[in-house]
């Protein structure tokens, strides 16, 4: 979803004074929570929700990604079927906006497939499911999955392709099974190519996770609108929410760009 | 400021015959959901965290008189009707105005309070204090929420009935609009007595309340359609009018109760 990071030309290194700007600014939005008691009670109530959005997004990348190699897999693969069926999917889900996809998911599909779930089962003699089984959270987070998975499979997808075809024909010619070139081969290198972005979808995943506050799951952001709701300070509780948002989104920006350079540095030894 | 705080609330005369005996529900389990986005209905206190108001003191009341059992979900405004209307939830309390489009998705109880609307403007707003002065006022523009009570008051009672009127500008959240109406994006916001009167205290230099209370809207429980509910606590709200409980609530969250911090 986001772009790469243009890599710069690495020799001189500019001194970072944008995220010595965003530090300033982090130091001042503490200050206000260490001195201002409104600030104080603002943060109190919202890092309730720092693990309802941790647990969403987490949740949500790890079966993404799981349904996104799948995918990836299915569309390199030698049946027509599978790839048609992996290509429709992908092409899809790209084109609803993540918000759409969130309401489809919770209001049409959810629905659906526990009346789909009923015709099966209630023949079968198991007990009936209701709509109510599947809490609006887990909505979101089937939601988030399936939008998710289409992106990550083109990033699977583009770091499995980008391995050398004359090492796969090699590997073939070792008599390495498919499973075998997939995960000695093809997946060790794939990997450096996938992880970048891949972090990158995390991080915008993150950010994403905010949707699900339409549904009223209690993270941040709907923590936030409700905390806002309830006191009349907009003010104050949207510079806190940003502040735990950003906390977390250039934190980990930063940590997955040392990581890119001690890979790329590990392999230009 | 008495004055405006003061939300018309529907008149014991409108309770039924009184029911001399209430149905008793044997203990059984009902899923309320609710935003707490809507103080003082339902929302939570900025201290303690705690989800409080009008509706959950209602709601308990009911729930003792009738013998169920509650527990309370949480969804957002968009969801609930949905929602409430696919079953998810035994029943909705998010002070939702009684409407005939929304009837169609939904069972609604009878209205256990009226709310009215006043006008919120900029603290130095000095160009118009009343509905007409505002309508000719050519670039005064008004922020709303789509499908809301507000919205349908700022087209047909203010304005000329255009509901893609220009001067109408829309926004995903109440407090959004309100943000808009501080920072000069729009000049009037119309809200209920609770929250305008909340936003003035926590913000008095920023806004203030002119002009007299316009349309009334009546707010109901929402249940899913044909729910056996409806009848049972359409029973409890008659005889907490008649009673006076309903009134206690009032002077409680819209009198005594300080909003905001």
């Amino acid at each position: 979803m986001t772009p790469e990071t243009p890599h710069s030309s690495g020799t001189e290194r500019e001194f970072p004074w944008w995220l010595a700007a965003a530090a300033a600014i982090g130091a001042l939005i503490l200050w206000n929570i260490a001195t201002d008691e409104v600030y104080a009670r603002i943060l109190a109530t919202l890092s309730r929700g720092i693990g309802m959005t941790a647990f969403v997004t987490v949740t949500a990348f790890v079966l993404a990604a799981a349904l996104g190699l799948l995918l990836a897999v299915c569309v390199l693969s030698g049946s027509v079927i599978l790839r048609q069926t992996a290509r429709f999917y992908i092409e899809i889900i790209r084109g609803v906006p993540m918000l759409v996809l969130l309401f489809y998911i919770a209001f049409v599909a959810a629905p659906a497939l526990v009346a789909g779930w009923n015709a099966i089962a209630e023949p079968l003699g198991l007990a009936p499911m209701q709509t109510r089984d599947l809490s609006l959270m887990w909505r979101a987070i089937l939601a988030l999955t399936i939008g998710y998975s289409a992106f990550i499979a083109e990033v699977f997808r583009a770091g499995i392709q980008s391995v050398d075809a004359g090492q796969i024909e090699a590997a073939k010619a070792l008599g390495l099974s498919g499973w075998q070139r997939f995960r000695l081969i093809v997946f060790p290198q794939a990997i450096r190519t996938i992880l970048p972005p891949l972090g990158n979808d995390f991080i915008a995943l993150i950010k994403d996770s905010a949707l699900v506050s339409v549904l009223g799951v209690a993270d941040i952001t709907q923590l936030g609108k409700i905390y806002a709701a309830g006191s009349f300070r907009f003010f104050e509780t949207y510079n806190v929410v940003a502040f735990l948002y950003l906390v977390m989104t250039v934190g980990l920006s930063l940590a997955l760009r040392g990581f890119e350079q001690r890979m790329r540095h590990r392999n230009s030894r | 400021m008495r004055t405006l705080i003061r939300a018309a609330f529907l008149a014991a005369a409108l309770a039924a015959p009184a029911a001399a005996e209430l149905p008793d529900l044997g203990g059984r389990e009902v899923v309320v959901v609710t935003e707490n986005a809507y103080p003082p209905l339902q929302f939570v206190e900025p201290g303690s965290g705690k989800a409080i108001g009008w509706e959950f003191d209602a709601m308990a009341e009911i729930a003792k008189r009738l013998n169920m059992t509650v527990t309370y979900q949480n969804s957002s405004w968009d969801a609930m009707i949905p929602a409430v209307s696919e079953g998810q939830y035994d029943m909705g309390m998010d002070g939702i105005t009684i409407r005939e489009d929304r009837a169609e998705m939904v069972d609604f109880s009878d209205p256990y309070m009226r709310s009215e609307m006043f006008m919120l403007v900029r603290a130095d707003e000095d160009r118009f204090d009343d509905p007409a002065g505002f309508a000719a006022l050519e670039d005064g523009l008004v922020g709303a929420q789509p499908g809301t009570t507000q919205f349908y008051t700022a087209v047909y009672e203010v304005l000329d009935g255009d509901e893609a009127n220009p001067r109408i500008k829309l926004f995903e959240t109440f407090g959004a609009s309100v943000q808009a109406l501080r920072t000069g994006d729009v000049d009037l916001v119309l809200t209920d007595a609770t929250a305008g009167y909340g936003y003035v205290k926590a913000n008095p230099d920023a806004f203030k309340l002119v002009g007299e209370p316009m349309a009334a809207e009546d707010f109901g429980f929402i249940f899913p359609k044909g729910s056996d509910l409806v009848a049972p606590i359409n029973a409890a709200i008659a005889e907490m009018k008649a009673d006076g409980t309903l009134d206690a609530l009032d002077v409680k969250w819209f009198l005594e109760y300080q909003l905001g911090m």
